[in-house]
């Protein structure tokens, strides 16, 4: 007599479901990671101290004429802009763009974050601190700027402590300082967590910054899932999507739900062999 | 007590005419399909080999220019890898046998199956068209390492999509294999009661499914940098090329394991046969496939040891490349142990697998030498890297596959082969081999670097000794070519179990029927290699 071993064959998989995560990996290897070098001139820029902590007891004078430990008044994510307010060069184009970045961002200015602009040329005083908040002001939509972003003037020797905590070297010619662009982000800690270069800001990177420095203690899970999938990239300057890590985890996910999938189906079917018994 | 009076209908009689095999689902006629396509890549790469060795047999230029020399290299290497080495075994054994021995009647996706025979010949299509298509195969060797890959005028990237394909192929039919173990053992069959050619390609299966992908990943990033400049790889386009080699490695590394894991499980299955005793070290054995698996994973590092690389890292990768060793020698320790005191029968499948053992275990020792930091630099990119990996490859998973491809015979044709001949062409291949690849060890000591097709006139007499082992490993593959073809066709027909295995693809027809069997195997409670 035949018997024949009967099977059923499984539907575990469905082809189209593996088609479609297949080809999901071939696109994610199209996304760019790095860009072009840049390079310093000598002596002056910016020799980034990533992970440095500010130090406590820098004095400086806000625009209402309030003396402050900077230390002592970061409790969130701080933007610095380090510019001197009767700058005729970058400056402007600088502050613009912060304006316009605080804006743009989707992020509650003075409650997620705060901005600082400091002066570092040392004969700048309150008045013209207020002056120009007065007219950045107007730039921004839709924000608390009267309690999120703050202005400073001090003395040549905080400023200078100051800047060297930074890695933010200037220097004086005659009348005027020439002086590298960007902000820098240090955490609710005074720990400085990134530098974002240039004079204009994309939301995405100030964004992602501001949840760096806040190191997962504030925000969405939205906010977790971004900070895992990119990371920043020194060379080209700005956020990218970690694509082999994405897709490496993607990878291993995929392969645990599998041997789930197999483990946990397969004492259903011994089960049911049982039945069938 | 076999009462089979008229030989059964076997699955080469169910249907006939081409389509009926390349649109087969069937298990068998898909691992016949993969047989023959992947023994016709092999033979061309074998003569690929052969030119190679015959520029070598004498300093300066012999036979060809050195661009050719390059890209002969490199296409024996493509072929060698993912059109041989990487299928074989699993796509030809394990697509005919699992199912059987496992007592099932089919994989879990027999479609899928078919697929991925079909993206093999596509994959296999691709790099051939190389051969003819605008300024020749690439010549970057098979590990295509940016940025000389990115910048060379040859077809780089065909050849990179043809791995490309091929990997998918090898993501299907592991996935397939897991599915299969998982789901469609005979009810009565455990996990322990798994012949361990079972457990080899289990472990095998899982990295195809890992690490296949990040190779994909990794070539499509070459086409994409080739194609549109991003920079990815190529340091003048802002890119790292140690980033490639990390990605590349990642793969391919584990790959070695999806290459030589598999043919370990068929020394499993033919030692107790031949010995006529149980296996030594079951679980042993099948443990230490899924550590093998497992640490071959981490140790990738060891292939960078001198291209920028910190001191720890190097030494951690060292340490882990030594500790992959040990299940590697847990398993040659279990397999001696299984032929002690066996009653042994010579036949040409253990002889193929006692030269593996020979062969691993010179490989195997020799990967100790640069897996230590020290002597890596010394040896690295020289021909000591060459003759190891060569005597892992060829003298390890080729000789397991040409003897299993002794043992299972009878049962995929139907006929016995002519035991003398396969005798005489083990013979030649073994002396062959042993003198093609053992000169390469010297002549990387001596500092002979490998890749160029011309070397300093002191590495002369070696080099001939090497290419004449060519020649006799050669005529060895084509006595044994033509006892198989001659065999097939004409050979004593077979019965069900020749050799007294005990796995149940003994149990059935030679050749099986189309549902594999055709009364209910029956399992023993005492474990697939049951002798006694």
């Amino acid at each position: 007599m035949k018997a024949r071993v009967s099977v059923t064959h499984v539907k575990f998989i469905n082809l189209r479901f593996l088609v479609l995560v297949l080809s999901s990996f071939t696109l994610i290897g199209f996304l760019p990671q790095n860009s072009f070098a840049e390079e310093k001139p000598a002596g002056l820029g910016i020799y980034e101290k990533l992970n440095d902590y500010l130090p406590a007891g820098l004095q400086f004078i806000d625009e209402n004429y309030n003396q402050v430990d900077l230390k002592a008044v970061i409790d969130k994510p701080t933007v610095f802009a380090l510019v001197y307010y009767e700058c005729p060069g970058i400056c402007s184009p600088l502050l613009e763009g912060v304006a316009e970045v605080i804006t743009t961002a989707k992020l509650n200015l003075g409650t997620e974050y705060q901005v600082f602009t400091v002066s570092f040329d040392p004969d700048e005083k309150p008045k013209l601190a207020k002056d120009k908040k007065t007219n950045y002001a107007r730039l921004v939509k839709n924000q608390d700027v009267e309690h999120g972003w703050r202005w400073f003037t001090g003395d040549s020797a905080n400023i200078s402590g100051l800047l060297n905590s930074f890695g933010f070297k200037v220097k004086k010619e005659g009348q005027e300082f020439i002086h590298p662009a960007s902000l820098i982000v240090v955490s609710p800690d005074g720990k400085i967590t990134r530098y974002l270069h240039g004079t204009y800001f994309l939301p995405f990177d100030l964004k992602m910054a501001v949840i760096e420095a806040s190191e997962g203690r504030s925000g969405p899970t939205i906010n977790k899932v971004l900070k895992y999938c990119f990371s920043y990239d020194p060379a080209g300057k700005k956020y990218v999507m970690n694509f082999t890590k994405i897709s490496g985890s993607l990878i291993i996910l995929l392969a645990v739900s599998l041997l789930a999938g197999l483990l946990i189906k397969n004492r259903n079917r011994n089960k049911n062999l049982i039945n069938v018994k | 007590m076999s009462l089979s009076i008229a030989r059964p209908i076997s699955f080469y009689d169910t249907k006939k005419g081409l389509f009926s095999w390349i649109f087969s689902t069937d298990h068998k006629r898909i691992g016949l399909l993969y047989f023959y396509s992947i023994g016709i890549f092999f033979l061309a790469a074998v003569a690929l080999g052969v030119l190679m060795r015959l520029e070598l047999i004498a300093p300066g230029k012999t036979i060809m220019e050195a661009k050719t020399y390059n890209q002969v290299f490199t296409l024996h290497g493509v072929i060698m890898i993912f059109l041989f080495l990487i299928p074989s075994v699993p796509a030809v054994f394990g697509n005919f046998f699992l199912p059987i021995m496992i007592g099932t009647d089919d994989v879990a996706f027999p479609k899928i199956n078919l697929m991925s025979w079909w993206m093999y010949v596509v994959g296999g299509l691709f790099a051939l068209s190389t051969l003819v298509v605008g300024d020749g195969p690439a010549d970057t060797g098979w590990t295509f390492y940016a940025p000389y890959s990115v910048r060379t005028g040859t077809n780089v990237t065909l050849a990179v999509l043809a791995a490309f394909i091929l990997g998918f192929s090898s993501i299907l039919t592991g996935l397939n294999f897991i599915v299969t173990i998982h789901r469609l053992r005979a009810p009565k069959m455990r996990w322990f009661q798994m012949p361990l050619f079972s457990w080899a390609l289990y472990a095998t299966a899982w990295i195809q499914v890992l690490a296949t992908p990040i190779i994909g990943i990794t070539l499509l990033m070459i086409v994409v940098e080739r194609v549109f400049g991003l920079g990815l790889f190529d340091p003048s386009l802002g890119g790292d090329p140690i980033l490639y080699q990390h990605l590349f490695w990642i793969y391919s590394h584990p790959a070695v394991y999806i290459m030589v894991l598999p043919a370990m499980g068929l020394i499993s299955e033919m030692l107790p046969t031949f010995a006529r005793r149980t296996i030594f070290g079951y679980k042993a054995i099948a443990f230490s496939s899924l550590a093998i698996a497992f640490i071959g994973y981490f140790v990738w590092g060891h292939h960078m040891f001198t291209s920028g690389m910190s001191g720890p890292s190097r030494v951690v990768f060292s340490i882990l490349t030594f500790l992959v060793a040990v299940p590697s020698a847990i398993k040659v320790f279990n397999w001696v142990a299984t032929l002690y005191k066996g009653s042994i029968l010579i036949k040409t499948p253990l002889l193929f697998s006692l030269a593996f053992i020979f062969q691993f275990l010179i490989g195997g020792l020799t990967g100790l030498v640069i897996g230590a930091l020290a002597s890596d630099i010394h040896v690295h990119d020289t021909y000591f890297v060459v003759g190891h990996f060569h005597y892992v490859m060829f003298g390890g998973a080729g000789f397991a596959f040409f003897g299993a491809l002794h043992y299972w015979f009878p049962k995929m044709f139907g006929r016995m082969y002519r035991e003398k001949i396969a005798q005489t062409a083990f013979t030649f291949m073994f002396i062959g081999i042993n003198l093609l690849y053992f000169p390469m060890f010297i002549l990387g000591i001596m500092g002979m670097p490998r890749r160029y097709y011309d070397y300093l006139p002191e590495f002369t007499s070696l080099n001939v000794v090497s290419t004449i082992g060519s020649w006799i490993l050669v005529t060895g593959i084509i006595i044994m070519v033509a006892n198989l073809i001659r065999s097939a066709r004409n050979g004593e027909k077979a019965p069900e179990n020749p050799w007294g295995g005990t796995t149940l693809e003994w149990q059935t027809a030679s050749p099986p029927p189309q549902h594999n069997f055709d009364t209910e195997p029956v399992i023993s409670d005492t474990g697939p290699y049951d002798h006694s």
